[in-house]
């Protein structure tokens, strides 16, 4: 008999996000992923001025903030034919680089980390055999015995006060954690130490973006941030030192903390190579561009679409052939809603049909989420760091491929592993670890600017409304930590006529289409043990691998949807 | 001995080091921290040991409760420096529900947060992020079925105060930007009458947030605010009369564009549309990220996010005034001004030419003497 | 025969050219200050600081001469008092009103005769007053909020809860530039009077006579 259980809230992600599923035989059969929240800032951006897009877009998401500035203000850019200067694509693609680096340390200890580590377990460990085994994996000088004896006594101090705040009523002691109880306190450390590391290494955008969440000096046509060796009042030589030293810690951090944690974890789930594959669709925008050309060809990670987990064949993306559609979503098309449209022509006229609040179920056979349904060629396609880094692993990018084979090769894991839940907080380590490397040879290619006078930032050729044609419109692109992001642009009169993002985990959480193609969290979902239906883990496990970024719900409910398991606390 | 006492006034006493200690935080940096929160909440030196005191007691419990949001006030928190996050959680207060970072997740996390409205009723300190949507009777933004307006209700009435977090939960924010899709509204319109201080800022600066969060501890009570509910320690001066480049403003000297050579100069960005002159905030004195820089800092212009309805009064960001209602996005309020004027002065000069070869004299011919 | 007439008492006279004085130095510095010029590095000369100085000073002197002259609409004479800014309240006002009224828009021949203002321009001088009131709140306002908890911002600052400090802003604006318009209007209007009424319209203000015609009034 199915059983039909909901998460909501699942916790530890961005924005609102509830995923219903039916369980039979100990695993999912069937599951349903609803964003339960909308705030319409596609319709509050019509008819405003376009240079003003990026700072509505950019709040879309605080967690991944700056995400949604870059690709606004390239949509602009786009439809207007600017060309930044080279000093602003260097500042971008640190900011961009260090956005991914700091987003995945967070995600990987702070969103992602508890799913595998069990914080109880770790206050029975020996602080001397954890020392041990810190050393043998990694050279990072916080490790000795000392050292873990002191964060399990603060820990055990904590929880001997029997206010567990936001560790409490949480899955311990379940029998899907595996790791040894040393294991479990190398991660709890480092839990505490990324937390202190993430705010350091984000300075970097301080520094270039004026704070973080949500810098402040993206501008269409480069950037605001001025650049001269001679001003105090700009990027000069000590600020470029001091981005250089947080650069260097940060890629410390991933290259002696976040890598080796994740491959001495990864042993013991090594079953979650073989869950969680989702649609096996895979599309990449591609982003950070190595030179001042225009177009996609200089791309570090390149632009491309894999179908069916075909690794042999790497296809052209072309963002003509995406739609979306709203078949189960809470909006209406004034066309119908069973045909998908692109974005320049994408509607977002709310209309919410689900049950009113409070409510045990949604009624999934009709509309059951916030979220739209994006197609690629019809196709739901999933988008991420596995995304990314398959797209440039498979296209013969050097650094990728040598971290990618590494992994497999420590973990000896064949490459068919990565389509998984594992295979995905892999890809997010690996990529992580690239951009903390890339990010200095940018730094380096700035500051050899700036010594050769070149001190440009912002292209102010069409910054003046009058210079603009009556009427535009332009793609953005951008690969966001959680993957390829689009946002398209139409403007009329010096005013946008109509503004549609498509962003990662739309990709990602979108319900199923007119077609009846779930999308990829719901279909990476079937198949999922779930050895306790009261306390999902395993479901956690796999939406996290995702890297969410909307607030979500999870409830079970026996197969005719009459029985609701309440999940009793004692 | 004058020194003396003084001293002794501002010592922490030894057995709160010392059970600080015990709890395996370091003594310098407990001294250190309260030091800081002190000069933070503006107070003599004299406060040190009280506020240690508030910070050493019984931990306040603390609900986070996000709607309609972009989790960016969350993530500000774990920037937080004067106290960590992780000191915060570990050693100040007691989080009993935040969505982005706790362990537990739907029905186990709702059981938490029922649990600590019920046990610390009266008691708990309640912080909201987001705005609260009232469309479809709060269909617009739900949290395990329940719409963000009964959740919010149901907080508040419980709590001994109320902080909301960021520009949306104080004034709606971008959710309530015109056209407001979703009928967006803030904390103070869900639940008028409620004591709530408001903390506006997209998103809000941490060290605002320790420091109301240190203020309410050290003093039972919260800070004194102004007419829009905001403490007079952040939001009681413009960013304008703070400014590191209002000397630069005084004297005439602008960057004309970005990147210019006033620009890398850091001359006043007010002709870039800054809007520190109309927005209330700390920003120029405790900066982000550890005092690391600000925006106009960094060459951008202040956006004035800790204003309510700032997205719709403030933009377009890159002009002084606001767009004039009725006129195109290019016209400001000066074109419209000088064609004014000028349309004033052309239909005169047609009226004037008009009169001057007007026949007759216009007083009363019978009222006219005339004389031979 | 054409008598003389003492109209406008010297506290109108000099309110009137004080006021003008403000309006004219409020509007260019009030200009500058919206819209500045850069000068550059080279020099220093504290441009925007003078500008802001004369701004506040001529308000405060426009502040204490609108307040003067309103007060003096309570002691003054007839053509100084409050009921010479609404002549449409008596029959005679009313048909004098239509009568100028025609007579600018070409639709008639005869213009009213008064001693003070004609009733049009009474009409006009009322909306005047509200806007000079309007610019003296909103910019009194908006200097307050360099100290708030201070005088001004006490006195007027609650008004910024219900009108946002840049609409407000805007609203001061705009204002100025129906003044600049109202400007060029009565320097017209007062010497198309002066050429068609003949009784001293131009000099009467500085002068206070007019010559008036006993039979018109």
């Amino acid at each position: 008999m199915a059983k039909k259980i909901v998460v909501d809230p699942i916790t530890r992600i961005e924005g609102h996000l509830r995923i219903e599923a039916e369980v039979e035989g100990g695993k999912i059969t069937n599951a349903w992923s609803s964003s339960t929240a909308f705030r319409g800032i596609e319709t509050i951006l019509k008819g405003r001025d376009p240079r003003d897009a990026h700072h509505f877009t950019q709040r879309f998401c605080g967690v991944c903030t700056t995400v949604h500035s870059m690709a606004s203000i390239r949509a602009v850019e786009d439809a207007l034919k600017i060309q930044v200067p080279d000093n602003a694509r260097l500042i971008r693609n640190l900011i961009m680089g260090m956005q991914g680096v700091q987003d995945h340390v967070i995600h990987f200890y702070h969103l992602h980390a508890l799913d595998w580590v069990d914080i109880t377990s770790a206050l029975k460990a020996d602080p001397a055999k954890t020392s041990q085994i810190a050393q043998s994996i990694s050279d990072w000088p916080k490790s000795s015995t000392d050292y873990f004896r002191q964060v399990q006594a603060r820990i055990k101090a904590f929880a001997e006060t029997g206010r567990l705040g936001p560790f409490q009523n949480a899955y311990w002691g379940h029998s899907a954690y595996k790791l040894e109880p040393e294991v479990n306190l190398i991660g709890l450390a480092h839990y505490l130490e990324a937390l202190e590391a993430q705010k350091d290494m984000i300075k970097v955008h301080a520094i270039l973006g004026s704070k973080n969440p949500h810098p402040q000096t993206f501008l269409v046509g480069g950037m605001s941030i001025p650049v001269d060796p001679d001003s105090q009042n700009a990027i000069n030589a000590d600020k470029i030192a001091w981005i250089r030293k947080l650069l260097r810690n940060a890629r410390t951090f991933v290259e002696q903390v976040y890598i080796p944690d994740l491959l001495a974890v990864a042993p013991a789930y090594l079953d979650w190579a073989g869950i969680g594959g989702g649609v096996g669709n895979f599309l990449a925008c591609g982003d950070f561009p190595t030179d001042n050309s225009p177009g996609t060809d200089s791309l570090f990670f390149p632009r491309g679409i894999i179908m069916g987990k075909d690794l042999a064949n790497v296809m052209e993306m072309d963002e003509t052939k995406i739609t979306e559609y709203v078949t189960n979503s809470w909006y209406t098309y004034s066309n119908g809603d069973d045909k998908g449209l692109h974005p320049y022509e994408g509607e977002t006229n709310d209309k919410y049909t689900g049950p009113k609040p409070p409510y045990e179920f949604l009624d999934t056979d009709s509309k059951y989420s916030w979220v739209k349904s994006p197609r690629y060629l019809d196709q739901p396609m999933e988008v991420g760091p596995l995304a990314r880094v398959l797209v440039a692993y498979a296209s013969g990018v050097p650094e990728v491929k040598a971290a990618v084979d590494y992994v497999l090769k420590t973990l000896n894991a064949p490459a068919a592993a990565l389509f998984s839940t594992l295979g995905r907080t892999a890809a997010r380590g690996v990529d992580a670890l690239i951009l903390a490397q890339k990010n200095e040879l940018w730094l380096d290619q700035l500051a050899d600017n700036m010594g050769r006078g070149i001190l440009e930032v912002h292209n102010p050729e069409k910054w003046d409304p009058a210079t603009w044609p009556k009427e535009a419109r332009g793609f953005g692109y951008h690969e966001a930590p959680r993957g390829a992001l689009g946002h398209w642009i139409r403007i009329e009169d010096q005013k946008i006529a109509n503004y549609q993002a498509v962003v990662p985990s739309t990709w990602n959480a979108g319900p199923r289409d007119a077609h009846g193609q779930m999308g990829p969290y719901e279909a990476a979902l079937i198949g999922t043990p779930i050895a306790d239906p009261e306390k999902p883990v395993e479901i956690l496990r796999t939406i996290h691998s995702f890297d969410p970024c909307l607030a979500c719900a999870v409830h079970v409910l026996d197969g005719q949807g009459t029985e609701i398991v309440k999940v009793k606390i004692l | 001995m004058k020194t003396d006492g003084s001293v002794s006034q501002v010592a922490i006493p030894e057995e709160i080091l010392q059970r600080i200690e015990s709890r395996g935080i370091n003594r310098r940096d407990f001294i250190k921290f309260c030091m800081a929160t002190t000069a933070a909440l503006a107070l003599p030196v004299t406060f040190v040991p009280k506020v240690a005191q508030a910070l050493e007691d019984n931990r306040t419990p603390v609900i986070w409760l996000e709607f309609q949001s972009c989790s960016g006030d969350s993530e500000a928190f774990l920037r937080a420096n004067q106290p960590t996050a992780t000191e915060l959680i570990l050693d100040l207060i007691s989080l009993e529900y935040a969505e982005v970072v706790m362990a537990a997740a739907g029905h186990l996390a709702e059981e938490a947060k029922h649990q600590a409205l019920e046990k610390y009723h009266g008691k708990y300190i309640l912080i909201v992020e987001g705005a609260i949507p009232t469309k479809d009777d709060g269909a617009y933004c739900t949290i395990a079925g329940q719409s963000a307006v009964a959740s919010l209700k149901q907080a508040v009435a419980g709590a001994a105060a109320t902080i909301a977090v960021g520009s949306c939960a104080t004034s709606g924010g971008l959710p309530a930007a015109a056209p407001n899709p979703s009928g967006a509204a803030s904390v103070s319109e869900i639940v008028p009458g409620a004591t709530v201080v408001n903390l506006p800022g997209c998103p809000v600066n941490a060290t605002n947030l320790t420091a109301t969060i240190v203020h309410v501890l050290t003093f039972g009570k919260l800070p004194a605010t102004d007419r829009l509910g905001r403490p007079l320690f952040a939001y009681g001066k413009r960013i304008h009369d703070n400014c590191e480049r209002r000397g630069h403003f005084d004297a005439g000297q602008y960057a004309e564009t970005f990147g210019d050579e006033a620009h890398r100069k850091g001359y006043c960005l007010y002709k870039l549309g800054c809007k520190g002159p109309e927005t209330f905030h700390n920003c120029p004195t405790v900066r982000y990220n550890e005092g690391v820089s600000w925006p106009v800092m960094a060459g951008h212009g202040c956006i004035g996010c800790s204003e309510p309805g700032f997205w719709d009064t403030m933009s377009p960001f890159y002009r002084r005034l606001p767009k004039v209602p009725g006129f195109g996005i290019e016209d400001t309020a000066d074109k419209i001004g000088i064609g004014l004027a000028a349309a004033t002065a052309a239909a005169f000069a047609v009226h004037g030419v008009a009169s001057c070869f007007r026949k007759g004299n216009p007083k009363d011919e019978s009222k006219v003497i005339k004389e031979d | 025969m054409l008598e003389i007439h003492y109209v406008w008492q010297w506290p109108v006279r000099i309110a009137h050219w004080i006021n003008a004085l403000c309006i004219v130095a409020l509007s260019i510095t009030g200009t500058y200050i919206g819209a500045p010029f850069s000068l550059g590095g080279g020099v220093n000369p504290y441009l925007m600081g003078w500008m802001r100085f004369v701004h506040f000073a001529a308000g405060y002197l426009f502040l204490v001469s609108v307040l003067s002259r309103i007060l003096w609409m309570f002691i003054g004479n007839h053509h100084a008092s409050w009921r010479a800014f609404l002549p449409w309240l008596t029959p005679k006002g009313r048909e004098n009103f239509v009568r100028m009224f025609r007579y600018y828009t070409f639709t008639g021949n005869n213009i009213s005769h008064e001693s003070g203002h004609n009733p049009v321009a009474a009409t006009a001088y009322l909306g005047i007053y509200a806007l000079c009131l309007f610019q003296i709140f909103s910019g009194f306002a908006l200097y307050g909020q360099f100290a708030p908890g201070g005088f001004w911002d006490s006195a007027l600052g609650w008004i910024f809860p219900l009108l946002d400090n840049q609409y407000m802003r805007l609203g001061h604006h705009g204002v100025m530039w129906l003044l600049i318009g109202f400007f060029i209007n009565h320097i017209y209007s007062a010497w198309l009077m002066d050429i068609k009424q003949k009784s001293g319209v131009m000099s009467g203000i500085v002068s206070g006579y007019r010559y008036i015609d006993p039979e018109d009034v």
